[in-house]
């Protein structure tokens, strides 16, 4: 068993939420993804969140549509669907829920 | 002084120069291979070249030539099937469950068809066991089919039932080594070598084919 791969399947796990929750505040493009999850020190690679987005589309819980950018080829931007905002509803429930049960299980730990 | 290649990386134009094309190349190789059962597949790798097209872009600033170190940066943000290796265990784990026949070190038994007299298994053996030379273990099959015939069924069932080691990760896993970006690209610069290896040997043989056809038209008409 090693650490650092459960501390990525950890990580892996908070994922879709996570971006799922980001998209829903405003289209993104991938790479302002990447920076957010940055900003609240979750770093993770770009590839990583490529195979996400696609599985996360053919779900039908995001859409996409292309805009013209000026420093390179033209960009893919995410938009959340109606069935992904009651899939993150859904999913943000079962995390508060999730939390609340880690806490009081760690509850020695931290003390 | 290095050549310069025009290359399109998904769908945008880059000038690149010859050193930072090959590790570019390994490295697209090595992600295509990462993502090769994912669902969706074509869209992920086309949605990471777009992006390296992307990052290069940023990362010029005006330059025309993409370099090694432009190759690198963009590497380090994109990150290496390494990086994201740990979202593979999961569905290895489910394979090694549910199949009995694998084994868990990642060594699996393949016919070795780079090397084969017959059918490639005996080397196929030889390199799962790490046996330099696969002589001894054709050796050991022709002892046992000479006491007592066992040993040409027993290559016959391996001969149908082995896979054939095709890919180059394949190889890697025949021989129980590890894969990542470095030893596909090696695998694959050896089997190229190999190949040309072969051509040359066909090559010779027409050749001395053709000679002795020639010999033989002379002797008629003499």
């Amino acid at each position: 068993m090693k650490l650092e791969n459960t501390k990525a399947q950890m990580r892996k796990g908070v994922l879709e939420l996570c971006i799922l929750s980001i998209i829903s505040e405003k289209d993104v493009y991938p790479s302002d993804i990447i920076k957010q999850l940055k900003k609240h020190e979750l770093t993770v690679v770009e590839g990583t969140i490529y195979p996400l987005l696609t599985r996360l589309k053919n779900a039908g819980l995001l859409s996409y549509y292309w805009q013209e950018s000026t420093s390179g080829p033209p960009r893919k931007y995410f938009q959340i669907t109606d069935l992904g905002k009651s899939f993150l509803g859904e999913l943000t429930e079962t995390w508060n829920k999730l939390v609340y049960a880690v806490n009081q299980s760690t509850k020695n730990i931290n003390q | 002084m290095n050549k310069i290649f025009n290359i399109n990386l998904g769908g945008y134009p880059c000038t690149i120069d010859e050193d930072a094309y090959e590790e570019l190349k390994a490295y697209l190789k090595a992600i295509r291979h990462h993502f090769r059962s994912s669902e969706g597949y074509e869209e992920i790798v086309a949605d990471i070249e777009t992006r390296m097209a992307e990052l290069f872009q940023e990362n010029l600033n005006g330059r025309p030539i993409i370099t090694n170190q432009d190759v690198e940066i963009a590497i380090s943000i994109m990150g290496t099937p390494e990086d994201f290796g740990a979202e593979i265990p999961e569905e290895e784990k489910v394979k090694t469950k549910s199949s009995k026949f694998n084994i868990k070190t990642g060594k699996r038994l393949f016919k070795d068809t780079n090397d084969q007299v017959v059918g490639g298994v005996c080397s196929g053996i030889a390199a799962y066991f790490g046996i330099e030379d696969p002589l001894w273990v054709r050796l050991f099959f022709v002892l046992i089919t000479i006491s007592g015939g066992f040993g040409i069924i027993a290559y016959l069932i391996l001969w149908a039932i082995l896979p054939k080691a095709e890919t180059a990760a394949d190889r890697l896993s025949m021989k129980g080594e590890k894969i990542n970006v470095a030893s596909i690209a090696k695998t694959i610069e050896e089997e190229i070598d190999h190949f040309s290896d072969k051509i040359s040997e066909w090559g010779d043989e027409i050749g001395s084919k053709k000679k002795a056809k020639k010999k033989k038209v002379k002797y008629e008409t003499v």
